[in-house]
């Protein structure tokens, strides 16, 4: 057995057996939903109506209801894509690197983690899809097939294509990581359920679950090495997201500090919007035994830490474009910091390496109020951060004659408020039809310590 | 190949100690193993570890299934890359070489990609899992909630059945059912028989442990 120190606070408060665990976890899945899951589920889905009405002006007028411009060919789209995918980075970090590091606060927040990484996914892919106007033929340069129009393929050396597969084999990988770890759950439910609806539903997803040993013991295995491709798998997402534009020649981007300074990124967005959704959570669904104090402190440690080394990269691209010696170079950060966009600048300097510090204190990562605001600024900053990179980057060319301002239309603010529309009703539906935290895991470390 | 002990001959009896305590349910697990009974299979809620090694099982081979997974992930990566790229249109950009650092991204993904879904498949096809399929052993339907169980097979001569439901009892079974097997697949809740405890002593704490379960089914 394992021996914990007895001055470690528990993992999971409140000395709850392993029926109470099933109780409280299946409550949600076999009670009727509660009004303010109706009221939040009829917000979230009106939202998702703006995203289908826009996305459908889009389709019909095209890319011109956007405001990008000959300059500035990447803005809203690409900024709201790669926020996305930098929020969907949390899950399987949580997953699969804290797995591998035997980290077992991660067990009740594992679930709601990954599957907030696969709707951010979701919500991500729609940007470059839509971005490239009539994406049914656009399907034929994306995916591995001849071209409809010529004998080319899709160019296999293009970071544009990579990014393609990147998101592609992470987005199916969680998606199937996400599940294999549900089933065992999904049986509970089962064998707990009393309709006929949830008996045929959950009988039907649990694949014939049994909690054999046998099973148990190569599910192991599977999580395992589930884990052990999947840490590379969420480093390689950003880093090669950042590609897209580390490869290319824009001052401001043609740089090699990209990948470590996205991933970190990634990582602090992906907890700054596990901590919204999860403080939500544990008061709205009663969970605080699960998701103690003791999980938003951790996870607060790894906002400040990732927060302190995207800031320490932000300061590194100014030494190295002053090192640097190029002109051009030089002059996209000093107008980063004082040129018609310094606002976001500073907002982004603001949120993502001065207000994490705040977790210095042992109050600030342990007041639930608190940190869901702070989480919110994370977020805020985090989105602000694309916003400089991509659209300062590109509205001084090196001609002055090709220099813009970009704005979005209405339609691009429609689009990227329709995915929050998008992502919570997927959350909404997530907590009234599936455990929000992993049973079968907490049940293991119901006895252990931090 | 342990599996083919599940299979069990017709007409077998298998003795199903039920546990609520998984400490006790592990050490109970390695004592009848120890006396060289054939446990069948055991049932949990959770990954119960040290529980494989109690039971004897050997380790899962499956890692060698993920490395071909892997492998042929890679090789159709390349497959695909290099047949696109440099057998049937070769596009030189920058003059970069066409072969090269360029193909490294696709050829991890495509590894983990198939890595990932290969071990999962064949994770379902190892355990006969399929979407739809009804659970094959369901001695109590709180074996997915509370409950722990072990499936022994009770023809060993080591012990008697008689000796083997009081050394369950001892261990901390909450109850002893068992099952003569008629068809594997075709097992029902009306084939299960519960023993009671023989004697006295055991009796007690049968029954305490008894109404601790209408405690908790009270708390519902």
């Amino acid at each position: 057995m394992i021996h914990d120190s007895i001055l470690r606070p528990k993992l999971i408060t409140g000395e709850k057996t392993l029926h109470d665990v099933t109780t409280e976890i299946c409550r949600p899945i076999e009670n009727k939903p509660s009004t303010s899951w109706k009221v939040g589920f009829t917000l979230a889905f009106a939202f998702l109506g703006v995203l289908g009405l826009t996305l459908t002006i889009t389709l019909a007028y095209g890319i011109g209801t956007w405001g990008l411009n000959k300059t500035v060919q990447w803005g809203w789209d690409i900024t709201n894509f790669v926020f996305w995918v930098g929020i969907g980075h949390a899950g399987t970090l949580i997953s699969a690197i804290l797995l591998l590091f035997r980290q077992k606060w991660r067990m009740s927040i594992n679930r709601s983690a990954e599957a907030m990484t696969i709707f951010a996914v979701i919500c991500a892919a729609i940007f470059p899809l839509f971005h490239m106007g009539r994406l049914w033929v656009g399907m034929y340069w994306v995916l591995p097939l001849p071209n409809a129009f010529g004998s080319l393929w899709g160019n296999f050396h293009s970071p544009l294509l990579w990014d393609v597969f990147a998101i592609t084999t992470y987005f199916s990988v969680s998606l199937v990581f996400w599940y294999l770890g549900m089933i065992p759950d999904i049986a509970t439910v089962r064998d707990r359920a009393t309709t006929a609806g949830r008996k045929f539903w959950y009988n039907f997803f649990s694949m014939g679950w049994t909690g054999s040993v046998r099973t148990w013991n190569r599910y192991e295995v599977v999580s395992l090495i589930l884990a052990g491709i999947s840490t590379p798998l969420v480093l390689s997402v950003h880093t090669i997201v950042s590609m897209d534009f580390a490869t290319s020649l824009v001052p401001g981007w043609h740089t090699t500090i990209f990948p470590p300074y996205f991933v970190a990124g990634a990582i602090f967005s992906g907890f700054g919007m596990v901590l919204t959704l999860l403080i939500v959570v544990r008061k709205v669904m009663n969970y605080q035994d699960y998701i103690t104090i003791g999980h938003l402190e951790a996870m607060c440690k790894v906002v400040m830490l990732t927060g302190t080394m995207v800031g320490l990269a932000y300061i590194t691209e100014f030494f190295v474009a002053a090192y640097s010696g190029v002109v051009y170079e030089q002059y996209a950060f000093v107008n980063r910091a004082t040129g018609p966009y310094w606002w976001a600048y500073w907002s982004m300097m603001t949120c993502n390496l001065v207000a994490p510090q705040v977790f210095w204190f042992k109050w600030a990562r342990t007041t639930p109020w608190f940190i869901f605001m702070l989480s919110i600024v994370v977020n805020v900053g985090m989105w602000f951060e694309r916003f400089v990179i991509i659209v300062t980057s590109l509205h001084r060319e090196y001609l002055p004659s090709g220099w813009v301002m970009y704005s979005p239309t209405i339609i691009e603010i429609g689009i990227f408020m329709g995915t929050f529309g998008l992502f919570f009703t997927c959350f909404f539906l997530f907590a009234k039809f599936l455990p929000v935290i992993n049973m079968s895991e907490v049940k293991s470390i119901l006895k252990n310590r931090e | 190949m342990i599996d083919k002990k599940l299979f069990l001959d017709k007409n077998k009896t298998v003795i199903f100690g039920i546990f609520e305590n998984p400490e006790t349910f592990l050490s109970t697990v390695a004592k009848i193993h120890s006396k060289g009974m054939d446990i069948i299979d055991c049932y949990s809620p959770f990954p119960i570890h040290g529980i494989e090694k109690a039971m004897g099982l050997r380790r899962s081979l499956l890692p060698v299934g993920a490395f071909m997974a892997g492998l042929i992930g890679f090789l159709s990566a390349f497959t695909l890359i290099y047949y696109t790229m440099e057998y049937d249109w070769r596009i030189i950009i920058g003059n970069k070489p066409t072969v090269g650092i360029s193909y490294i991204t696709i050829l991890f993904e495509g590894t983990i990609l198939f890595t990932a879904f290969g071990i999962v498949i064949l994770f379902f096809i190892r355990n006969k899992m399929l979407h739809g399929k009804n659970p094959s052993e369901l001695i109590d339907l709180r074996q997915t909630d509370d409950r722990m169980i072990v499936a022994i097979a009770s023809d060993n001569p080591a012990l008697n059945k008689q000796e083997l439901t009081e050394m369950l009892f001892k261990g901390g079974a909450v109850e002893v059912k068992e099952r003569t097997n008629i068809d594997y697949e075709e097992f029902t809740e009306e084939n299960l028989t519960l023993i009671s405890p023989s004697n006295s002593s055991n009796e007690s704490k049968f029954l305490n442990n008894n109404s601790n379960i209408n405690e908790i089914e009270k708390h519902d």
